[in-house]
């Protein structure tokens, strides 16, 4: 049994599995697909694999997933034996998915911006960068009243789960939009936190974090 | 009242919270970036937010501890001083020359903290500040002019309540104080502070973070009305070439400064441990490890001492200086008669010594007095996480100095006591093992022991640029038979050279004031340009490489082969 990412590098939502992979220890091959400029997600072949035409997808023998956020419970429920990434708690279970909501509102406006900006997709700039701050403030808010009551993640209280992976790579790439990180302390203490987290892997335009030791 | 840039009022540009261990927050005040950062010791700085490399934010940079690390290309920049210590494209080299960020001023106080665009005004606290235990509440960005947001604020005052203005863009509502913070022309920070903490601490917090975030939203909206006035265009300062570019060698400096003597204290058996700080409890220049100072004693000598402190570690300099030294009678008057209180002249850090930190694996060799400056490198090496073994040889476990500075470090440190000439031999060969890529040894000692492990680690295949050391004396015999004469080409005389006299003293018996200092080849104080002629170098400070350019020399021991010298002097 080997995993497959249709992957492309610079894609946050590909990188949300990798980075969740990488910190379940799961073995997995890439097989790169050219999103910019080769605009290979809409070729025939990926559209077999996925008519949305979107990254990622996710083979693990014949069983062929996408949707990022699917792909992190699917990961969660089947490698982490913590159990922490995906509990069964219904209350903690609904939250993640509040949260996974949350994650593609910020692909839809961050991520938007980003790829307005870097790679010439014709999307409203000013609209997108808004809505992002729009975003961030709820989720500043959210994480400093979770500080304030001992809550260091979006969900579970003493770790994080697949939702603390899925809204982190379009807040961390958002400066790639022109959406500047510096009106939201508790969130940038959050993306910390979360780069602390063993097993932490990068990608291109997020850096790691020093180690929180003496 | 319109923003200026230069504007010297003190305003909070965060709370103390905001601040956790090995974090770096990203703040602005009147227009200009800010990095703000806690360190290991407690002490906060504020940084213009940019490297002064290539201009990268330091907000996205690595909280060391006591360095912050630019997240770039890695140029480290300590605590208090904002100097540079280490740049890894250089890893060999010490960035000698006064590359500092540039700083604002900062303080902790009242749950917040404060900065200001200059040093034109002093830290004073608003009225009754000093009466209470602050509690912050949670900060509000919003995008309007400060104007608006102060004028915004009073409006949230029941009718029946006055609004007090007090200075520095606040207001009081009953007992809470709202100050805003002049991010840029139309954006700020409202920040909070209730006089003391509330029975219930979230529900408090939520009361305020709701009524602040309506007033958020209103002060949006209008303001979306209006013309949103033109950023601030703070200017900053261009690096200057001079600080772009690396010193080839480490040129001495002249100048002098006044320390006190704060702390001294018997370290080991026949060490004396020196704190040295300044008077007005500023902190001193930065150093970077292996650095030395020159100590100006009472009777005219002046002597080099290893400083053993570790990063950022600015507030004194320690040094060990052992009791019994023979060497002319410096360390003996520091030990005999500079008493606590006691102030001396020092030169700035200078380093001969410099510590890679890109190497796999370090080995730290010591013995005696020579952990000194090997002491500053493990706690450097350890602080960065990086891998490091320290070995440390003394005749006896009495005569270890910094025994619990040593105990606190994470790494290996390993002590030999009482080995004989080949069991020290013998040790040094199985610590050092064969030579493999990356390896860095550096040592520290009497001259035998830095020969014995030079030979040593030469045998099992270190090659010379791994192998680091300093010699603090010149064991060579000085050959001063040569006559000869010297062109001083820029003070326009010509001076011969008997056998017996070296090149300092007759320009000095010319009347030329030529800086010296150990006058035995180790210190490079007296380093001096060669225009023309042979060198007969006899000092142990240049190395073989400087030596072999013939561009150079040190004045106190060297001559000439040649039958004229012209100096650049």
């Amino acid at each position: 049994m080997i995993i497959t990412l249709y992957d492309f590098e610079l894609s946050g939502n590909c990188y949300k599995l990798r980075l969740l992979m990488n910190i379940l220890n799961v073995p997995y091959a890439i097989h790169p697909v050219d999103f910019f400029p080769g605009r290979e997600h809409k070729a025939d072949w990926f559209l077999r694999l996925n008519p949305f035409g979107q990254l990622p997808v996710l083979k693990d023998d014949d069983l062929v997933l996408s949707d990022s956020g699917a792909i992190l419970v699917y990961l969660a429920k089947k490698f982490d034996t913590s159990g922490q990434w995906f509990p069964d708690d219904p209350a903690v279970t609904a939250e993640i998915l509040r949260w996974h909501a949350v994650a593609d509102d910020i692909t839809a406006t961050s991520s938007a911006a980003r790829l307005a900006l870097g790679y010439s997709y014709p999307f409203d700039i000013e609209k997108s960068q808004m809505g992002a701050h729009r975003i961030f403030r709820i989720l500043d808010e959210h994480l400093w009243f979770g500080e304030k009551s001992g809550r260091d993640w979006l969900c579970a209280p003493a770790h994080p789960t697949t939702a603390d992976i899925a809204c982190f790579p379009y807040v961390m790439l958002s400066e790639e939009g022109g959406i500047g990180r510096q009106d939201y302390p508790a969130l940038r203490r959050w993306t910390d936190r979360v780069r602390r987290v063993p097993g932490f892997t990068v990608m291109s335009g997020i850096f790691p974090a020093g180690p929180a030791k003496s | 009242m319109p923003l200026s840039l230069s504007d010297p009022t003190w305003y909070p540009i965060a709370s103390s919270e905001d601040l956790p261990f090995r974090h770096v927050y990203h703040g602005q005040l009147l227009g200009r970036e800010l990095a703000v950062w806690r360190a290991d010791d407690g002490n906060v700085n504020a940084w213009e937010n940019r490297c002064l490399h290539r201009g990268v934010r330091l907000s996205i940079g690595i909280n060391e501890g006591q360095e912050l690390k630019c997240q770039y290309h890695g140029w480290r920049y300590a605590n208090r001083s904002a100097g540079c210590t280490y740049i890894p494209a250089h890893p060999a080299d010490a960035p000698a020359r006064r590359i500092e960020n540039r700083k604002y001023p900062v303080r902790e106080a009242f749950g917040l903290i404060w900065s200001a665009a200059n040093d034109d005004q002093p830290f004073a606290p608003f009225p009754g500040a000093e009466d209470h235990d602050w509690f912050a509440l949670r900060p509000v960005p919003v995008n309007a002019t400060p104007e608006d947001v102060l004028a915004g604020l009073s409006r949230l005052a029941p009718d029946d309540q006055p609004v007090e203005f007090i200075p520095g863009r606040a207001v009081t509502l009953g007992s809470a104080h709202f100050f805003v913070q002049p991010v840029d022309a139309a954006r700020s920070v409202i920040r909070g502070i209730l006089p003391e903490k509330p029975a219930d601490e979230i529900a408090t917090l939520r009361y305020y973070n709701e009524q602040l975030t309506k007033l958020r939203d209103s002060l949006e909206r209008a303001a979306a009305k209006k013309p949103a006035p033109e950023p601030l265009q703070p200017v900053f300062e261009k690096v200057s070439v001079e600080l772009s570019t690396m010193p080839d060698i480490a040129v001495p400096r002249g100048n002098t400064f006044p320390v006190v003597v704060k702390r001294k204290w018997q370290s080991a058996d026949g060490v004396i441990g020196f704190e040295l700080a300044d008077r007005d409890g500023k902190h001193l220049p930065t150093f970077q490890p292996g650095a030395h100072i020159d100590v100006h004693l009472p009777n005219g000598l002046v002597r080099q001492y290893s400083l053993t402190n570790g990063p950022g570690d600015l507030m004194s300099y320690t040094i060990g200086v052992k009791a019994e030294s023979a060497s002319k009678g410096g360390s003996k008057v520091l030990v005999e008669t500079v008493r606590e209180g006691d102030v001396l002249a020092i030169s700035e850090p200078r380093n001969n010594f410099p510590l890679r930190r890109d190497a796999t694996r370090t080995v730290l060799i010591a013995a005696g007095i020579g952990i000194t400056p090997l002491l500053s490198m493990a706690r450097f090496l350890d602080k960065s996480s990086l891998n490091y073994e320290l070995h440390y040889f003394a005749r006896a476990s009495e005569t270890m100095a910094f025994s619990s500075e040593l105990d606190v470090l994470h790494g290996r440190a390993d002590r030999h006591i009482g080995l004989t000439r080949e069991a020290i031999k013998a040790k040094v060969a199985e610590v050092l093992g064969q030579y493999q890529f990356a390896n860095h040894v550096y040592i520290c000692g009497p001259g035998a022991m830095l020969e014995m492990v030079q030979e040593t680690a030469t045998a099992l295949g270190w090659p010379d640029e791994a192998v680091h050391f300093e010699y603090f004396q010149n064991d060579k015999t000085i050959d001063a038979s040569s006559a000869f004469d010297v062109e001083l080409a820029r003070s326009a005389m010509t001076l011969h050279v008997p056998a017996g006299r070296t090149i300092l003293e007759t320009m000095r018996e010319a009347g030329l004031t030529v800086p010296s200092s150990c006058e035995q080849g180790a210190c490079g104080t007296c380093l001096t340009g060669v225009i023309e002629g042979e060198v007969d170098h006899q000092d142990v400070y240049l190395n073989k490489t400087e030596k072999a350019s013939n561009t150079c020399m040190m004045t106190c021991v060297s001559r000439a082969k040649s039958g004229r010298l012209v100096l650049d002097i």
